[in-house]
């Protein structure tokens, strides 16, 4: 077995991951403003689009996303290169596990019918999961923006919609006047709170990391500056802030962040399934089966009759 | 270089952001499903089909190594039969010897005692003849005595020799 080696194309996959969020922070570190205390505010804004309804703001959260989308991309050439039949190298195992792995979710949270689902919830994971990743870069993580998670919950929320219609438009409204029409309004708010909760989990989850992260550095700050306030040089500097917020970012950053993505992937999955109204819809096949049979005779008739 | 520079609100909600982020989720789907899934998938039904193929050359090997088994078995089942034929057909030949020894045994045991009788009867009889010889002689030498006066020997040898004839005769 020859070892593969890392040739251009290779290269130019590992640059596709890395140059967009190394943009990302150099735009970052040019654009944050010299500010004493601590300041706790949403991403910052680089530049403003006037668009009809609102004025488009491309944000860091934005910067970051694209970011996420070539690193995404540049991860998914880097594994798929250089596929054989018999795998050699280590990242097309990585790969293979990866497909295997997701498939098997799917197939275990959603059944045999949505099995071609597993591109899409490799896609919320990997979205959900690097932009959560990202703030290790001490970039914004774009999931602490409320924005970029309620597009990925609205998808979702097109989804179950979609997959409710199949039923039939009359069983869809008739699900909201269920057990008794009294419900309605409980039925319609219900339905809307799914894509909201999901939204809202997903975001305070990452948002409260990041505040928490920013008290606690503050407050480490204070503390160094009260124990070792009285030493002349080495006493402005800040020592209890190296190290300590490292440990808690292994819990709010690593940890919280894939989390909270296979969580949005599970309620993703979850919500598509069991919105789908599996006997009518094959209720609604038979019938339309029966029809095209009645259709066809008929026309068959009307053929010999002629 | 000094930048004006803006920040959002913690949570502000933005059309056009939610709408970016849809697509960009979008795109993420897609290359996923371009570049990871469906490469990966193809290798996949690449090696399905080829350990298909393997196990359909076991198969055809297994299914050929049967048929060359059973016909080996009908083999072995043959010769088992002709091997059993001949050792039947072996002992049968040695008893039906053996018999014969045995008979031709019995054939020449039986004149061998027929003639051993014979002799043992000649013999008997030749005993016999001189016994009564020796018996005449006797009786003579004892009349002799007896009377102490000389006997024609002649004259009365035939007289003794009939008398133990008798009782020669009623002794047998």
């Amino acid at each position: 077995m020859t070892k593969k080696k890392f040739d251009l194309y290779d290269v130019m996959c590992m640059r596709l991951m890395i140059l967009p969020f190394i943009a990302a922070m150099v735009l970052k570190i040019l654009y944050t403003p010299a500010s004493e205390g601590i300041q706790i505010s949403g991403a910052l804004v680089y530049w403003t689009i006037d668009m009809p309804l609102q004025p488009l703001y491309i944000s860091e959260a934005q910067v970051n996303s694209v970011a996420v989308v070539l690193f995404v991309l540049g991860l998914a050439l880097f594994l798929t290169h250089g596929l054989t039949v018999k795998p050699e190298s280590k990242r097309q195992i990585i790969a293979e596990m990866i497909v295997e792995k997701v498939e098997g979710l799917v197939d275990e949270n959603m059944g045999e019918r949505f099995h071609e689902y597993g591109p899409l919830i490799a896609a919320v994971l990997a979205i959900s999961g690097v932009s959560s990743l990202s703030s290790l870069l001490g970039l914004f993580p774009p999931t602490a923006d409320v924005n970029i998670i309620a597009g990925w919950s609205i998808m979702v929320f097109a989804l179950i919609t979609y997959y409710k219609f199949k039923g039939g438009a009359l069983n869809y409204v008739k699900g909201y006047f269920e057990p008794i029409p009294v419900f309605a309004p409980l039925n319609v708010i219900s339905e809307f709170a799914t894509p909201v909760s999901m939204t809202f989990r997903h975001f305070g989850n990452v948002l409260s990391g990041v505040v928490i992260s920013v008290l606690l550095s503050t407050a480490l700050g204070g503390l160094s500056n009260l124990i070792f306030g009285w030493i002349p040089v080495v006493g402005s500097f800040p020592i209890l802030r190296i190290g300590i917020p490292a440990i808690f970012s292994l819990y709010f950053d690593i940890f919280s962040g894939l989390i909270q993505a296979f969580i949005f992937a599970m309620l993703t999955m979850l919500n598509i399934s069991n919105g789908f109204p599996e006997e009518a819809y094959a209720l609604r096949m038979q019938k339309r089966a029966i029809r095209a049979q009645k259709k066809k005779e008929r026309e068959e008739l009307a053929a010999k009759i002629q | 270089m000094v930048l004006e520079v803006q920040s959002l609100d913690i949570v502000s909600v933005n059309f056009w952001s939610i709408l970016i982020s849809l697509i960009n989720l979008l795109i993420i789907f897609l290359i996923i499903k371009k570049f990871l899934f469906a490469p990966i998938k193809k290798v996949f039904a690449v090696r399905k089909a080829e350990v298909d193929k393997v196990y359909d050359d076991a198969n055809l090997a297994k299914d050929e190594a049967e048929a060359q088994k059973s016909l080996y078995e009908e083999k072995m089942a043959g010769a088992k039969d002709e091997a059993s034929q001949i050792l039947s057909n072996a002992r049968e030949r040695a008893d039906r010897m053996s018999d014969e020894i045995i008979a031709d045994a019995n054939v020449k045991a039986e004149a061998r005692y027929k003639k051993a009788e014979e002799e043992i009867a000649q013999e008997k009889k030749k005993a016999m003849s001189e016994l009564k010889d020796d018996i005449s002689t006797i009786s003579l030498d004892i009349a002799e005595k007896i009377v102490e006066r000389e006997i024609n020997e002649n004259d009365h040898e035939k007289l003794i020799n009939e008398f133990i004839e008798e009782v020669g005769e009623s002794n047998d």
